[in-house]
């Protein structure tokens, strides 16, 4: 048997009405967990409905009679809720406003709002008995209380809400609010107001707890915010909500409790401890703070609480943190630099002292390196100077990646701090080209036949290390001059450890200078290939041509064609007889050469020559010895095939070399004991006479005599540097007229600035230089001056 | 899902598919308020007769997609109803009317539309004196009321 439906009331009278409603409304606020039955639910919501259909209450406002007749559609005028729906439907833009319908409910949304007020004021009266976490409490249960009554009364409401409200809004009334909102706005008009101040207190109370090591119940706190962030309302739309009740009354304290709390906490910390802990702590409460806003906080506050923990935490502290980090760095303490950068990574311009600091710091370890590597003296190894300058620069550069995360704006302070200890340091003082000059020649030391790089992996590796300092060379034109020195003589005497090698070093320099700056390079290359080639062919013919008394005579040769152009390589310093023994293998192959290639000039680079003679006349001696000269030294000689003895004079005479050359050859001819002087312990001068020693001795059966001479190699670096100045010019000039064939006319100002940045990826021109090779091109007739300090290109 | 028993209000009992019942706004919300606890639901605004006629119709519908609400200006617009719900409205007028009142206490919003655009349809492309006999008004206005209607009215005239 069903329980009894409850006589609902009647629909005129608003009285009767309300106090039915207020009832049920009464039971769902207090005694909800008794639960409402379908009844009483249907009776509320059709008293409700009813009470705002009832048409006596609005037909006699109009004082019209209405008429049914059998039909229920009423005169327009009459304005029930149902010909509003059917007028509405058709005709909604066209109403009239004179004609406008009066909805009912009115009265039952006003009496509902006062029975929320009178609730309200209760609850609040209650409130007073409670503080702190047992405030807390009670708050987030009424809380949850009300807002499930809320629920349902707004379902109880809807009638109310589908028209008298809807229409109230629609018609643009402020302060008029869905049953639902209607509860909020109270709430936080008649409660809220009242307590928010004590509730907060409360709130940051038990954050102070936490933040100082205890255990709390959170999911209190997540239930104030979640509220809080109920309470924000859109003034202009009730169905969006805003955060600003949250951010105002919640947010604004809570950060600045924070602030407070972190400001006292950190100025005692470092009064007791190191700035490396307080790094630690600062980087832990960091974190705290970030994992609270996903305990209980909302999101929106991440940024504002981070923002103030930064600021108290680091940015407050930077002064001295930033005087700590010499300290580390001289330390090496890479975690605590890692710590300290992505502590100061996080505040605005954190980091840009730190990279000044570190700049300079590079620049000393480096100039520090590079004074112990002089101090041992003028003649130290290329390779220790290069490891010298890698050693500081791996250092940095890993530092760089594991401390300071590989950041672009400290990739470039060690690039400026490499670039000025490579190029201006305690061994460059003199010259800044001296760094390219070491450079190409530990390039060199590698690439040579006998290095001690074995696996050509880890050649490779050296190379790429070489690119490494290369990159930070400023005068790289020096280390072009050098390198294809050296280049030319590892192809011309075939003592490249490998091609590969020698082709990997040249596509990294191509790749960092480009075309231009290895063009000869590979041009040498290739003329080494071509006269391989051309070897190959020559003997063919031979093979045909020679009868065997020229095979007799013939001596076995290898001829290496270099194009002028490109190789860096001068004609002999001085005269020189060839012996007969040879001439006429270098004429045959003259004639060879120019029956291919007709109009040609070959000029001998006697100085680059060598070969090697056999001694048959040391009889004690099972196999004879054979002695690698030069051809210098085989046309001295192959002078005693003829006699024992000689003297100064006959040599020079027979040679036609000047003394310069003969002199330290014949001195290596007696230091070796090949040759004996007499007088006995004589220099190589004129009256001095030389005779073959048949005593000779030696360990070895091929004993090299072609040493490179002391005074050949200096002269060739200070040649070096003499064409050095004069390329440099060349290069000046040429840029100048390139940049004024494009640009017609030019202000000198423009004109310098423009040939600064043409050249300085080969070497750091002066301005002085680039003002001198103007007006040295203005006297040539390639540019005028004009007035206004204007110059113009002459065609 | 399970059967709902509606009480009308003239004390008959008919059984429905939840579905069916919760194209009525205010049966689902108090579903989800109090949980379905096996009583009959009173309807006490709707007889019998209507209450079938509403819930052939809610069993037509049942598949629908939520209506997209208020703000959906084409189907407010338009007087164009679909052929299933035109026979189902060929009904006499005071079925028409009880089973609008219905819908509007029920929030059986679709129905709703479609009873107001079939009594639209009526009045559409009347002259007054039609729709006076259609819907056997009487004119209890005078001449002169007639005639400061008309024109206060002229605007909205189809010339």
């Amino acid at each position: 048997m069903p329980p009894v439906m409850p006589q609902t009331p009647h629909k005129d009278d608003l009285v009767e009405t309300w106090s039915f409603l207020e009832d049920g409304i009464n039971s769902v606020m207090h005694k909800l967990e008794e639960g409402v039955d379908m009844k009483h639910y249907m009776a509320l919501y059709t008293a409700v409905h009813n009470f705002c259909t009832s048409q006596k209450a609005v037909a006699s406002n109009q004082g019209l009679q209405a008429h049914r007749g059998g039909s229920l559609l009423r005169r327009t005028r009459s304005q029930t809720a149902l010909s509003q729906e059917i007028y509405r439907a058709q005709h909604q833009k066209l109403i009239p406003l004179g004609l406008l319908a009066h909805l009912l409910g009115e009265e039952l949304y006003k009496l509902l709002g006062e029975y929320l007020s009178r609730h309200l004021h209760e609850v609040h009266q209650k409130s007073l008995a409670h503080a702190e976490e047992a405030l807390l409490t009670f708050y987030i249960r009424e809380w949850s209380r009300y807002t499930t009554a809320a629920k349902y009364v707004n379902h109880l409401f809807s009638y109310l809400n589908r028209h008298w409200v809807k229409r109230e809004i629609d018609e643009g009334k402020k302060n008029v609010y869905d049953v639902y909102t209607l509860h909020l706005v109270k709430w936080k008009d008649d409660f809220f107001e009242n307590v928010h101040t004590k509730v907060m207190e409360a709130v940051l109370n038990l954050v102070e707890k936490q933040r100082n090591g205890e255990t709390i119940e959170q999911s209190q706190i997540k239930s104030i915010v979640d509220s809080f962030v109920s309470l924000g309302l859109d003034e202009n739309d009730s169905k969006k909500s805003t955060l600003e009740v949250y951010r105002h009354y919640f947010q604004v304290p809570f950060i600045e409790a924070t602030r407070r709390y972190y400001e006292n906490e950190s100025r005692q910390f470092v009064a007791e401890n190191s700035v490396v802990e307080y790094m630690k702590k600062a980087e832990t409460r960091l974190e705290e703070e970030k994992a609270r806003v996903g305990l209980y906080l909302h999101s929106d506050a991440t940024k504002n609480l981070t923002e103030t923990c930064l600021d108290v935490l680091v940015t407050a502290h930077s002064t001295l943190l930033r005087d700590e980090f010499q300290i580390l760095l001289d330390n090496e303490r890479q975690e605590d630099l890692a710590r300290m950068y992505r502590l100061l990574s996080r505040i605005k311009e954190g980091l840009d002292p730190l990279r000044s600091t570190f700049e300079s710091h590079v620049r000393k370890a480096g100039l520090a390196a590079i004074e112990k590597v002089s101090s041992e003296g003028e003649n130290f190894e290329p390779k220790l100077y290069v490891d010298a300058l890698l050693q500081v620069h791996t250092r940095y550069q890993n530092l760089v990646n594991e401390a300071f995360n590989g950041e672009s704006e400290f990739v470039r302070s060690l690039d400026n701090a490499c670039r000025e200890f490579v190029n201006r340091n305690n061994i460059c003082k003199t010259a800044t080209t001296k760094s390219p000059e070491l450079l190409a020649k530990y390039t060199d030391s590698l690439l040579k036949k006998g290095s001690k790089a074995a696996e050509e992996s880890e050649l490779e590796e050296m190379l790429v290390q070489i690119m490494t300092v290369f990159k930070y060379i400023e005068d790289k034109d020096v280390f072009q001059k050098f390198y294809s020195k050296m280049l030319a003589k590892r192809l011309v005497h075939v003592s490249s450890v490998s091609d590969d090698a020698e082709a990997s070093m040249i596509s990294k320099l191509k790749e960092a200078c480009g075309f231009e700056y290895t063009n000869k390079l590979q041009r040498m290359f290739q003329d080494i290939q071509i006269s391989k080639d051309l070897n190959t062919s020559y003997k063919d013919l031979q093979d045909k041509v020679l009868d065997d008394d020229d095979r007799k005579r013939m001596v076995d040769a290898h001829f290496q064609v270099l194009g002028t152009g490109f190789w860096p390589l001068n004609p002999p310093n001085t005269a020189f007889s060839a012996p007969p023994e040879i001439v006429k293998t270098a004429e045959r192959f003259q004639k060879f050469y120019f029956d291919k290639h007709n109009g040609r000039k070959l000029t001998w680079l006697w100085q680059l020559c060598k070969g090697e003679v056999k001694a048959n006349y040391i009889k004690n001696a099972k196999v004879p010895f054979t002695f690698q000269v030069s051809t210098f030294q085989m046309g001295i000689l192959l002078l005693f095939n003829e006699t024992d003895t000689l003297s100064y004079s006959d040599i020079q005479k027979a040679t036609s070399l000047a003394p310069e050359v003969l002199d330290p050859n014949l001195a290596i001819f007696l230091k070796a004991k090949v040759l004996v002087a007499s007088p006995e312990g004589a220099k190589p001068e004129t009256g001095t006479t030389f005779s073959l020693n048949y005593n000779f001795k030696n360990k070895k059966i091929k004993v090299n005599l072609n040493i490179q001479i002391k005074s050949e190699a200096k002269v060739e670096s200070d040649d070096t540097h003499k064409t050095i100045e004069e390329d440099r010019k060349l290069l000046l000039q040429s840029a100048i007229v390139r940049i004024m064939k494009s640009r017609k006319k030019m202000k000198h100002v423009q004109l310098v600035q423009e040939v600064i940045h043409q050249v300085k990826s080969r070497f750091p021109p002066k301005i002085a230089d680039i003002k001198k090779n103007i007006e040295a091109l203005m006297e040539k007739d390639y540019i005028e001056r004009l007035d206004g300090d204007e110059i113009s290109y002459i065609a | 899902m399970a059967n709902i028993t509606l009480t009308s209000s003239d004390g008959v009992d008919v059984t429905v598919e939840r579905t069916v019942a919760d194209r009525s706004v205010l049966i689902k919300n108090m579903l989800e308020d109090l949980g379905e606890t096996g009583e009959s639901i009173p309807i006490p605004n709707v007889n019998e007769a209507v209450l079938k006629k509403v819930i052939e119709w809610c069993d037509h519908h049942k598949n629908d997609p939520p209506s997209a609400g208020d703000d959906d200006d084409n189907r407010r617009k338009t007087t164009d109803i679909d052929e299933w719900d035109q026979k189902f409205m060929q009904v006499d007028q005071e079925m028409l009317f009880e089973v609008i009142l219905a819908a509007n206490y029920l929030d059986i919003k679709a129905l709703l539309d479609v009873g107001c655009k079939t009594v639209a349809n009526m009045i559409k492309g009347k002259s007054p004196e039609e729709i006076r006999k259609t819907f056997n008004i009487q004119n209890d206005f005078t001449p002169e009321e007639e005639d400061q209607i008309r024109r206060e009215n002229e605007w909205a005239e189809d010339r």
